[in-house]
């Protein structure tokens, strides 16, 4: 039991700074200045800080308060209590009680932030994976992707045939162009043109003219080798393409449409 | 405890305690006993003791936990289902595409492809037309319809064995034993015209004759093909149609385990962090005195 | 160790957008990493029966 009594040094007996710091079931009990026995100990640490309050004292009085003339607060010091060892939730920084924690503060920190960003980044790689195999749902399936794309035998179609084939539910146009088309399509006078393409740019080797076969006007399919430009002629209202698929006389609005194409030794696939 | 129950005497808690255990232990032994008989009953109604249960065959890719299917016999396995099965069985959900770089070249899917006649149409007059198949086709179906199938084969109608592993209790094992399960007919049972007896088949009798003999397939890669070789592609084979990204899945498997892990390890550190404030408080009690 | 800890708390967590920046780069080379290693362990365990062991023999 410890009992801890300090006269204030002008106003005593009239004030008086008393403070008791008890053990564990300790009783308690009134104690004055004039009630002091062999149990009263001041330790020679004991400094106080201020007027109001003390800090601990060699690690054993927990608490001290002040009153006027009467018995102060009563706070228990637990010196007597086991307690039990936390070292499990310890870091290994902060188990030297002699290093301030702001020394080990950086070093704490940083583990803790570490595993909190590893969490993130690792979450992050296991959401976009989880996402992107959300989304490829709403991608084209296998089997839609494998009728997308067509392959072309270009070695069966003769010099100046036109082969229709159908690709994604549209007539495709393989024409295999002669010398003098070819020489033809490129003389023509680009500013002449109502959708103005030059013959170059609508394919990728001269002698195949690759088109969809479709009239741009209001989407019958053109007959081939026909009409004012030795093209294409749509016999719906009289659209005239030429051998590059350009729109030259009648109703429609812009050139037939090239997909995607590409050359596969003597194949051409297209999609 | 004592503190708690400080007032009440520990005997009389205890008392009730070991009742309600009795009452609870004896009701456990009636349900376990109802539920038990329940599931005998069941179990007596699939006269499974006339079935053969397959034996568990040790499958590469069961062998080990990331193990892939064995691709080399997936592809032999194509041989002997294109030459032996597919003339009853069909794979309608199976396309060559699906052979391009897992177990064929793209050009040899094309050559296998080509080698079906495929309707296709309507051409500009409206009419059908047969052409070579593409990669985007299906394996064929070799009737036309399920009553075809059926009068072709006695009544009994081939499944189609794109999912069969998946389909049959004990997949691959079953199928693999089926295949090679052929016996003659015990005694006391009577197998008639066009069926034939093996114990594996539920009931005991099939009615598809046995289909795999030793070198009935010449495989391309030089393998000896006894029977039990054909039907561990086979059942290979029909193992990779069933489940076509099996061993894309493995590989799957090996990288979430290591995330996993990794987040697991983290939400672990994550909960001592948060509640080491709360394991590590310190709560000290007074005891009240009494007054008698 | 503690040297380099700290190191790293001051440099890379000491601030919000540095501990984002850190998480996403984290997270790409996790993946990369992640990727390649579990790659080529699985292609270990399965030498010689995936398509691309076998597949020398059929090409020409």
């Amino acid at each position: 039991m410890f009992s801890v009594v300090i006269k204030g040094n002008t106003l005593a007996p009239h004030l008086k700074a008393t403070s008791y710091a008890v053990g564990h079931k300790a009783i308690l009990a009134a104690v004055n200045a004039s009630h002091e026995g062999e149990e009263h100990i001041v330790s020679q640490d004991f400094k106080p800080i201020d007027a109001h309050s003390m800090r601990l004292i060699n690690g054993q009085l927990k608490a001290v308060s002040k009153s006027v003339n009467a018995i102060g607060q009563v706070r228990y010091a637990h010196t007597d209590i086991k307690i039990p060892s936390f070292d499990a939730y310890r870091r290994e920084s902060t188990k030297d009680p002699k290093k301030s924690s702001l020394a080990t503060d950086a070093d704490r920190k940083a583990f803790t932030y570490l595993m909190t960003a590893s969490f993130a980044a690792t979450s992050a790689v296991f959401a976009k994976s989880v996402i992107r195999g959300a989304v490829s749902t709403m991608a084209p399936s296998k089997d839609v992707l494998a009728l997308a794309k067509i392959e072309v035998k270009l070695d069966e179609i003769p010099e100046g045939k036109n082969l229709t084939v159908k690709w994604r539910g549209k007539p495709l146009f393989i024409r295999h162009r002669s010398a003098a088309e070819i020489e033809k399509e490129r003389a023509v006078d680009v500013s002449s043109l109502r959708h103005p393409e030059p013959d170059d740019q609508r394919v990728k080797q001269d002698k195949w003219l690759i088109v969809i076969g479709v009239c741009t006007h209001l989407g019958c399919v053109p007959i081939a080798n026909q009409g004012d430009f030795g093209g294409y002629f749509c016999p719906c209202h009289g659209s005239h393409y030429d051998a590059s698929g350009r729109i030259r006389k009648g109703p429609a609005p812009l050139n037939l449409e090239v997909p995607p194409y590409e050359f596969v030794g003597d194949t051409v696939v297209v999609g | 405890m004592s503190l708690k129950f400080g007032r009440l005497s520990k005997s009389s808690i205890l008392g009730v305690k070991t009742v309600i255990y009795s009452k609870l232990i004896s009701g456990g032994i009636i349900g376990c006993g109802i539920a038990g008989l329940a599931v005998a009953l069941n179990e007596s109604v699939k006269a499974s003791d006339l079935t053969l249960h397959p034996p568990k065959y040790p499958w590469y890719h069961r062998q080990g936990f990331f193990n892939t299917l064995d691709m080399a016999s997936v592809r032999r396995g194509y041989q002997v289902y294109k030459q032996i099965c597919a003339a009853c069985h069909s794979m309608r959900f199976v396309a060559y595409r699906e052979l391009v770089n897992n177990t064929h070249t793209e050009e040899e899917a094309k050559a296998e492809a080509a080698e079906i006649l495929v309707t296709d149409g309507p051409d500009e007059t409206g009419k059908m037309f047969q052409r070579p198949g593409k990669l985007s086709d299906r394996f064929p179906n070799p009737y036309p319809n399920e009553e075809a199938a059926r009068a072709a084969n006695n009544g009994a109608y081939p499944p189609d064995l794109s999912y069969i592993v998946l389909a049959r209790h004990g997949g691959e094992d079953y199928v693999f034993s089926l295949l090679t399960g052929y016996t003659d007919a015990p005694a006391g049972i009577t197998v008639d015209d066009g069926q034939y007896f093996n114990p594996y088949f539920p009931g005991g009798l099939i009615s598809m004759a046995q289909a795999l003999y030793n070198d009935v397939v010449v495989y391309d890669d030089g393998t000896p093909a006894s029977a039990s070789q054909l039907a561990k592609d086979v059942c290979n084979f029909l193992k990779w149609t069933g489940e076509p990204n099996y061993n894309e899945r493995m590989l799957r498997v090996m990288r979430i385990i290591i995330y996993g892990s990794a987040i697991f390890l983290a939400c672990w550190y994550g909960k001592r962090h948060a509640w080491s404030v709360l394991k590590s408080r310190k709560i000290m009690f007074r005891e009240k005195k009494t007054v008698d | 160790m503690a040297g380099f800890m700290s190191t790293t708390y001051n440099l890379l967590f000491k601030r919000t957008s540095t501990t984002i920046f850190t998480i996403f780069v984290g997270a790409l080379l996790c993946e990369r990493t992640v990727d390649y290693s579990t790659q080529a362990v699985f292609d270990h365990i399965n030498r010689g029966k995936q398509w691309k062991d076998i597949k020398h023999n059929y090409e020409k």
